[in-house]
């Protein structure tokens, strides 16, 4: 098993043994994976309609691959590597690039607890511990269809849950791995994916676009609230906070720089090919004094066009009677 | 453009053939490319839909604001709640902005499948418009590059409904929104005792609804004419009592407002179709004899 980049489209590592050798001597392979891997009946997460589609298309299914990676989020309060969560102004392995942005407060000295300087602060070392977690799984389902012998892998569905209360996160990437009948391997060897299956699949192939991989990225910015941010948020009065309505600028700008990092972020990963079906969600956990983190995760298809476009005619609007 | 449907135009492309042209393309590396790629969150079925209504999509925007609402405004009173209304409109407007300059940056004319997320909670409101920037295929915009891009317009329409739309002569403007909370009227003690056994109409919750109701629609109308539009459609109303002060009710509507481009609108015809695939009903050969007259569903 590897650690991997989602997204990768080159070739993959060379797997490494993770484990005692229970079933297969020299791989880290349960014994069951390996009488698994050495049937002759295939197996697929395809509905019936998705699998008569692949038919249709000249795929046939090879297996139900998976990933997994289970990660554990570090500490990155005081003592941590990290040194964040005492002061934005302590040091830390801030990368050159990312984003920040210091608000000054306006009232001069007024007491310790007076909350005189703010930041939103872009975490790379959280959107890098996410893109590990994502990347390995996917990885491992790469290697899987790999081992199989796949061209592609289609229909793909990842989930990412906590696994319990203790900042443990599951990655989880299931797909069918498929070959394409007459088709030659992908370069370097390593499987297309997409989260697409049947006719949707078909279309966009029919429109000139073939899958190359799936991408994803997550993004996430913390708000060290200032004293305005912190009356705003909070609902409290004080001297220079705003009587009526007011946009709250730090909390605002730290939405809009979340959901442009993420796609800034999967935008590195596409190379000039395209993405089709995005996907965006946003998390914001307000913490307490009008500080939040947000993370955004950002996910799609990255497609490349192989043939120029085929424009379809305007279909003829219907009614049905039924 | 014919927009006539006829099967023996146009025959279905060999779907083996093409996928295994794509193959191919991937069987060597991409040559480096600096270009940068289209994102959309438009679905496949949308994006051709979009092509063959003469538009291209560029790129996922959005727009978010989050407004203060000031301190003791839900507290009990009477009327209507103006400064809630007012930070409400004052979020949409700033989202919109920033959707619209987000769209102005990659030369967008509209953003198109608006997604609005609109979230009042007690001391702010917050606004989340996420959409995919089209323009048109060759850049030509009835209503002028220049202008386009100055002004593109915002619609929360899905790309089926804006090309459907655009066939009958109408185009989107912008997003028309309007909201109101209202104070819901204690009742008196005494008529809240006379009521406690009786199933009775809460007629101050009622009134609450209707009042709210009226400013908010007005608003969303007066916000549509002011974006030059001349209706709205698909209008989306959410309302009842806010959670965190169930005494203060709340109504919000929005929709796209539309406006006539052509000269006339433009009649679609659509064609009456009998699917073949629904349910189909039998009967039981024994009901001719006189049997057990059941029909049946299957």
């Amino acid at each position: 098993m590897t650690d991997g980049q989602v997204g990768a489209a080159g070739p993959g590592e060379p797997g490494e043994p993770a484990g005692p050798a229970e079933g297969a001597p020299g791989t880290d392979l349960p014994e069951a994976a390996v009488r698994r891997l050495e049937s002759t009946a295939f197996s697929s997460g395809l509905t019936v309609p998705d699998f008569a589609a692949c038919l249709d298309l000249g795929l046939q299914p090879v297996a139900l691959v998976q990933g997994f990676c289970v990660m554990q989020w570090g500490w990155y309060g005081q003592g941590s590597g990290y040194m964040r969560g005492m002061s934005p102004y302590v040091g830390g392995p801030q990368s050159a690039g990312s984003y920040s942005e210091t608000y000054r407060c306006p009232h001069g000295f007024v007491s310790n607890e007076h909350r005189s300087w703010g930041q939103n602060l872009e975490q790379p070392w959280v959107e890098a511990a996410w893109a590990q977690g994502y990347g390995s799984a996917y990885q491992r389902m790469i290697e899987e269809a790999t081992a199989h012998g796949a061209h592609g892998v289609i229909g793909v569905v990842d989930r990412v849950s906590s696994v319990a209360d203790t900042g443990t996160t599951e990655f989880h990437f299931l797909g069918t791995a498929v070959t394409v009948d007459g088709g030659p391997p992908p370069a370097g060897g390593v499987p297309w994916s997409t989260y697409l299956a049947g006719q949707r699949l078909t279309k966009s192939i029919e429109a000139g676009f073939m899958p190359v991989a799936v991408v994803a990225a997550l993004a996430s910015v913390r708000v060290w609230a200032y004293c305005i941010t912190e009356y705003l948020m909070e609902g409290s009065m004080s001297w220079g906070s705003p009587t009526g309505p007011h946009l709250i600028e730090q909390v605002s700008k730290a939405h809009m720089a979340v959901r442009q990092l993420a796609r800034k972020h999967v935008r590195q990963q596409l190379t000039g090919d395209e993405l089709h079906g995005a996907t965006i969600d946003v998390v914001a956990r307000e913490l307490s004094q009008g500080d939040e983190v947000i993370d955004c995760t950002l996910r799609g298809n990255r497609m490349r066009r192989f043939k120029d476009f085929d424009q379809v005619e305007l279909p003829r609007p219907t009614v049905r009677l039924s | 453009m014919s927009t006539g449907f006829d099967p023996g135009a146009a025959p279905r492309p060999d779907v083996r053939s093409e996928m295994l042209l794509g193959a191919r393309s991937l069987a060597a590396p991409a040559p480096p490319s600096e270009a940068r790629g289209i994102t959309s969150d438009l679905s496949v079925d949308e994006a051709l839909l979009l092509h063959a209504a003469g538009w291209e999509p560029l790129d996922l925007v959005c727009g978010v604001a989050v407004v203060s609402v000031p301190v003791g405004v839900w507290n009990w009173g009477r009327g209507a709640i103006s400064l809630a209304s007012d930070a409400h409109d004052q979020a949409v407007d700033q989202a919109a902005a920033q959707l619209r300059g987000e769209c102005s940056k990659v030369h967008g004319h509209g953003v198109v499948g608006v997604r609005v997320e609109v979230s009042v909670r007690t001391h702010h409101i917050d606004v989340e418009l996420v959409g995919t920037a089209v323009r048109p295929i060759g850049g030509k915009d009835a209503r002028g590059t220049d202008a386009a891009q100055a002004m593109p317009f915002v619609s929360d329409l899905s790309a089926r409904d804006f090309t459907l739309l655009q066939r009958a002569g109408w185009m989107p403007v912008g997003l028309a929104f309007g909201a109101s909370f209202v104070y819901a009227p204690r009742r008196t003690a005494g008529t809240a005792m006379k009521q406690t056994r009786q199933n009775v109409e809460l007629t101050n919750y009622t009134e609450a609804m209707y009042s709210a109701r009226e400013s908010a629609m007005e608003k969303m109308q007066h916000s549509a004419l002011h974006t030059g539009g001349q209706g709205v459609v698909e209008v989306k109303v959410t309302e009842g009592p806010m959670s965190f002060a169930r005494h203060a009710v709340g109504f919000t509507a929005w929709g796209t407002a539309v406006r006539l481009v052509a000269e006339a609108h433009q009649f679609v015809k659509p064609q009456v179709v009998l699917p073949l695939d629904d349910a189909v009903v039998t009967f039981d050969a024994e009901s001719l004899r006189g049997g057990a007259a059941k029909g049946r569903r299957r």
